[in-house]
């Protein structure tokens, strides 16, 4: 029985490999449809698969078809191994585009190995630093590994800059406080130590963390915690859907502090799914705008939106642009690489690393410049901060809340935080 | 300050702590009628919920109608799943079937997932007040409801096992199956009604932790959060898993309050049920309630 | 149950010993012996991908087999079975990173992880059945917990990087190196199981599984042979998840959570409680199953059938359907296992045209 299915096994796997054309560039892609991170990873997914199917039909790169394996792998870690063993084995893939801390973590050393450049959407820092040891902190090198946007903790530095300036906007006396709150797991806690250093350095009393599980559920006691600490900003470390159970609880407990989310903590659908109880916290967006807003690139971010919208209607959160720069920025990476030597992972990278203040072709004012270098691959140290504004219910369609206007998303501060070596990868 | 911050923590624990019974007593209604141990009951409380939210949202019933037809639905789907999938597996090895019950969980959460989508969703506003002062803590109204109708279902379940006769038969069957088919209880009925009542009971508490925290795939970590409140109590003792449910609930609000006033190590609300566990199973291994299994040689 | 294999006639054993082989038959061994020559050749045939697959049905089969020691041979349950593997893994990432050679640090992270795993099978001398259960699933939530707080043995939520495999100076850590590695431990591990299992020790758990009272009636230590039986599953345990560490060069903690603690409940339920043999056949079932229903998501995206039915994304969420209903209907239809599905087979093939 064992036979039969190996030769099964490998009679499949050959025939699967067919000789890669030229004329076709393979690359992975890995998502979460199904797991526990998938009210996030959907439209992220979503995003990433109509832009690839944009560019092929827009003259791929350089003429040349990207040709994307699709994997759901359901945020368990030996389906991600599995896909990349296949990919790097069978089908040559010069490029992946990732998703989550759990496999990205997992693959860096083995992309590493490999030499393919690996873009994930766990935006941890740890992932920075590509030489290694670049200071006392960074643990470990990186130099595949690339993301869009602020890393967890430079969106949690700017945040405390932000909340430090907001203190003294409102001439409150004394010592603001700092909690940070969510699961103790890998994800949530990224940027804790980072954020807790900054604060202390900005004057910030910062308390004790407070624990609440990846899984909704009821938080009062957390929330009456935090009520009696006399926090006044609360950085929430999880995904959307826990963090609706901590706003929910702690709207109704009474309390009265400011909160912090990460990239992954709020959008629009868990604005309506947590109603008057999201409003007023303060998170950061990866791009310019959002989808409602006005910028010339939002035309192109349309049209990737009918591949799989073809009525035009639907409403797409953050996520879904922030994945249409990500894998722009691997096609235009990918052009640089074809007219420099052939698209290989190598050449993709360095591909990365040729210009500064890089927006893709027709997305001016979504995405925000970013640049990467051989020894820095934090693409940008500037932060959006935007604020979740919920006006009346949220009972209808997120498209109709936007529009009637009951869900807003308000820009609050750009926070520009000094590119220090001593700051990155942790 | 800080008696005023335990007392809240008191009530938030007892109140949750109804809910976890209510959850447990279905858990241990299944497993005393039928010895199964089942992994979907997460999965119940879940579709309990979407369906609740689907009839209030796409069909605009009225809440109190849109939770009896849910209840009803359930009822009937718990039959069914018993039917269909469970009673080819009688007499087969308990752990086929617990893993059978896994199966299920993996299938119906995919299945929730694909016709409602990944994205959490509220619950339209059902009650006129939101939230209710109960001394000195601000308590949802849905929490209100859901002790009220935790307190009836409790209420409910012990009048109907020990004075009607489909109750005495259940116990009959979970007590002794050769002896109550000798009787003329037929027990493929009472295996599909436990499970039906357990479906129905589980849309109860699916709902309030819906209209609470808004109605999403993760609902269903409930159904493992259940488990040391059961076993606490007693795997096969309704009553144990209600004074499990509370204890479970009250011990997870006191381990919050000593964590943050005392000891800081953070994580003890989630942890300190299952070291309660431990340390409960070493002193009496049958739970608090449990029968005693009596060895006969 | 595993030794029950239908012998053909005139096939005597006139001593004790010749009755206790671990193979039945001669020709059950020459088959088990070619099977693994012919694995040998393995790395020159099949792609990287097809390796990898292989690799990780290797470790973890040697985890799985470990739950069945303790599930299937000594009948109590466990729910924990994860936090066992990680423990391994994070054990031998750790003694690497200290300088102990990695094929030593694999044996002692197994070590280590046997005795913590005596630690929690000391309870389970008291408590039975499914409260043993649920005290396992409690030990899945603190070791999980104890595991993210650590950092000075897990690195905490940074993790812990494993060295490479490397044995006398050989770079051992490649698919088609590491697929030998693998390949020996599952044969040592297996071997050594079969070999248990034949001995006094593996009789007397059986027996404590059948019938406890009459075991200790006959002066089987029940308390020993319990914790004895957690002892060696977290061994086994330790070294698949040993091998899982130094084969991604990275363990964290995120994915040692209750499912897949379920997973390994579910291989070796499937491949057939108390069979060595069957251990590894659930295995190979739960590995390719999600491979084998994307395949066919993958192949159905785009095609006619999809077009029809509109399903584009609903794809995926039929894969995991698909993964659950596999489950449900393999088990109502074959509640025994894999296994014994095979024994049948062998029993018809051997007794053709009679039933019997």
């Amino acid at each position: 029985m064992k036979r039969i299915t190996l030769s099964l096994v490998s009679a499949l796997a050959l025939t699967a490999a067919a000789p890669a054309l030229a004329q076709t560039i393979n690359i992975g892609h890995l998502a979460d449809y199904s797991g526990g991170t998938s009210d996030v990873g959907q439209p992220y997914g979503q995003g990433v698969a109509d832009t690839i199917a944009w560019i092929n039909a827009n003259g791929g790169v350089n003429g040349k078809k990207i040709n994307s394996d699709f994997n759901e792998y359901g945020y368990q870690v030996p389906r991600a191994l599995a896909a990349f063993k296949k990919w790097v084995g069978t089908d040559k893939v010069v490029a992946i585009q990732g998703w989550g801390t759990a496999d990205t973590e997992a693959l860096v050393g083995m992309v590493t190995k490999e030499e393919i450049p690996y873009f994930s959407a766990s935006y941890s820092a740890s992932l920075t630093d590509p030489k290694g040891k670049v200071n006392a902190k960074s643990e470990r090198a990186a130099p595949f590994n690339f993301f869009y946007g602020p890393s967890y903790s430079d969106a949690a530095r700017a945040m405390v800059q932000w909340a430090a300036d907001d203190w003294k906007k409102k001439g409150k006396p004394g010592k603001p406080k700092w909690v940070h709150m969510g699961a103790n797991h890998p994800y949530p806690n990224s940027p804790k130590e980072a954020a807790a250093e900054y604060a202390k350095e900005l004057g910030f009393e910062v308390l004790d963390p407070i624990t609440f599980a990846l899984t909704p559920g009821d938080y009062t006691p957390q929330c009456l915690t935090l009520k009696q600490s006399g926090a006044n900003y609360a950085y929430l470390g999880n995904t959307a859907g826990s963090n609706i159970s901590v706003l929910k609880a702690c709207k109704t407990a009474g309390v009265d502090v400011q909160f912090l989310g990460n990239v992954w903590g709020m959008d629009e659908n868990a604005m309506k799914a947590a109603g008057d109880a999201a409003n007023g916290v303060v998170f950061p967006v990866r791009t310019a705008v959002t989808w409602n807003g006005t910028a010339p690139g939002l035309a192109a971010a349309k049209e990737i939106s009918k591949i799989s919208d073809p009525s035009g209607t639907a409403y797409r959160p953050v996520h879904y642009l922030a994945a249409i720069c990500t894998a722009l920025y691997m096609k235009e990476a990918m052009e640089w690489a074809d007219k420099n030597g052939g698209v290989s992972g190598v050449k993709i990278r360095d591909g990365m690393y040729q210009k500064k203040d890089w927006v893709p072709k027709g997305m001016e004012g979504v995405c925000n410049p970013s640049t990467w270098t051989a020894a820095d691959h934090r693409p940008t140290t500037r932060v959006d901060l935007y604020r979740a504004v919920v006006s009346g219910a949220t009972d209808a369609p997120v498209a109709d809340l936007v529009k009637s206007g009951a869900i807003k998303l308000d820009k609050v501060a750009t926070i520009d935080l000094p590119r220090k070596t001593e700051l990155q990868g942790w | 300050m800080q008696s005023q911050l335990l007392l809240q923590l008191i009530i938030n624990g007892l109140i949750i702590g109804t809910l976890y019974g209510v959850v447990g007593m279905c858990f241990v209604l299944i497993y005393k009628a039928s010895q199964v141990v089942n992994f979907a009951q997460g999965e119940f409380l879940l579709i309990g919920a979407w369906v609740c939210w689907w009839l209030l949202t796409a069909w605009n019933i009225p809440f109190f109608w849109g939770f009896l037809i849910a209840i009803c639905f359930m009822m009937v789907f718990g039959i069914a799943v018993q039917m269909i999938v469970l009673r080819p597996l009688i007499g087969e090895p308990i752990i086929s079937v617990i893993m059978v019950t896994i199966g299920l969980s993996i299938f119906f959460q995919a299945l929730m997932k694909w016709m409602f989508g990944t994205f959490a969703q509220p619950f339209p506003p059902i009650f006129p007040v939101a939230k209710v002062d109960v001394l000195g803590l601000q308590v949802q109204t849905a929490y209100l409801m859901s002790t009220g109708v935790s307190l009836a279902i409790m209420a409910g379940f012990a009048w109907f096992f020990k004075y009607s006769r489909l109750g005495l038969a259940m116990r009959a069957t979970a007590f002794s199956q050769q002896v109550a088919q000798s009787l003329g209880i037929s027990v493929r009925q009472v295996f599909a009604l436990s499970w039906g009542i357990s479906a129905a009971v589980s849309a109860v508490a699916g709902v309030v932790v819906g209209i609470v925290n808004g109605v999403s795939s993760a609902l269903s970590y409930f159904g493992i959060k259940v488990f040391p409140a059961v076993i606490l109590g007693g795997l096969d003792s309704v009553f144990g898993a209600v004074v499990g449910g509370l204890i479970m609930g009250l011990l997870e609000n006191l381990a919050q309050y000593f964590d943050s006033q005392f000891l800081k190590w953070g994580n003890l609300y989630e942890i300190v049920p299952f070291y309660a566990l431990i340390i409960i199973l070493m002193i009496k291994p049958y739970g608090l309630f449990g029968t005693r299994d009596i060895e006969r040689v | 149950m595993a030794t029950d294999t239908m012998r053909p006639c005139g096939d005597y054993r006139s001593s004790y010993r010749s009755d206790q082989t671990i193979f039945a038959t001669r020709l059950t061994m020459l088959f088990c012996v070619g099977a693994i020559v012919l694995l040998c050749f393995a790395p020159f045939f099949f792609s990287r991908y097809v390796l990898s697959l292989m690799i990780q049905i290797g470790y973890l089969g040697i985890a799985a087999l470990g739950l069945n020691i303790l599930v299937g041979f000594s009948g109590q349950i466990s729910i924990g079975h994860a936090v066992f593997f990680g423990f391994g893994g994070f054990a031998s990432a750790y003694l690497a990173d200290k300088g102990v050679p990695v094929p030593i640090a694999i044996v002692l992270a197994g070590l280590w992880t046997t005795v913590v795993g005596l630690i929690f099978g000391l309870p389970a001398a008291r408590v039975k059945g499914l409260y043993l259960a649920i005290a396992t699933l409690a030990a899945q939530f603190i070791l999980q917990d104890f595991f993210v707080r650590a950092e000075w043995f897990t690195g905490g939520t940074h993790g812990a990087i494993a060295a490479p495999f490397t044995l006398f100076g050989l770079d051992l850590s490649g698919d088609d190196k590491y697929f030998y590695v693998v390949l020996f431990f599952v044969v040592v591990m297996y071997l050594g199981a079969a070999n248990l299992m034949r001995s006094r020790d593996g009789r007397a758990l059986i027996a404590v599984r059948d019938h406890y009272l009459s075991a200790e009636m006959m002066g089987v230590n029940l308390t020993k042979y319990r914790t004895m039986a957690f002892g060696i599953s977290s061994f086994y345990a330790g070294i698949g998840g040993a091998l899982y560490a130094h084969y991604v060069g990275f363990m964290s903690v995120e994915g040692l959570d209750i499912l897949f603690s379920i997973q390994f409940l579910g291989m070796i339920i499937i491949g057939g409680l108390g069979s060595i043999m069957g251990t590894l056949m659930g295995t190979i079932f739960m590995v390719l199953l999600p491979e084998a229903t994307g395949w066919l998501a993958s192949a159905l995206s785009g095609s006619a059938i999809d077009k029809a039915l509109h399903l584009k994304d609903g794809i995926t969420y039929m894969r995991e359907m698909l993964i659950g209903a596999t489950i449900i209907l393999f088990l109502i239809f074959e509640p025994d296992g894999l296994a014994h599905r095979w024994r049948q087979i062998k029993a018809y093939w051997k007794l053709f045209p009679f039933s019997y």
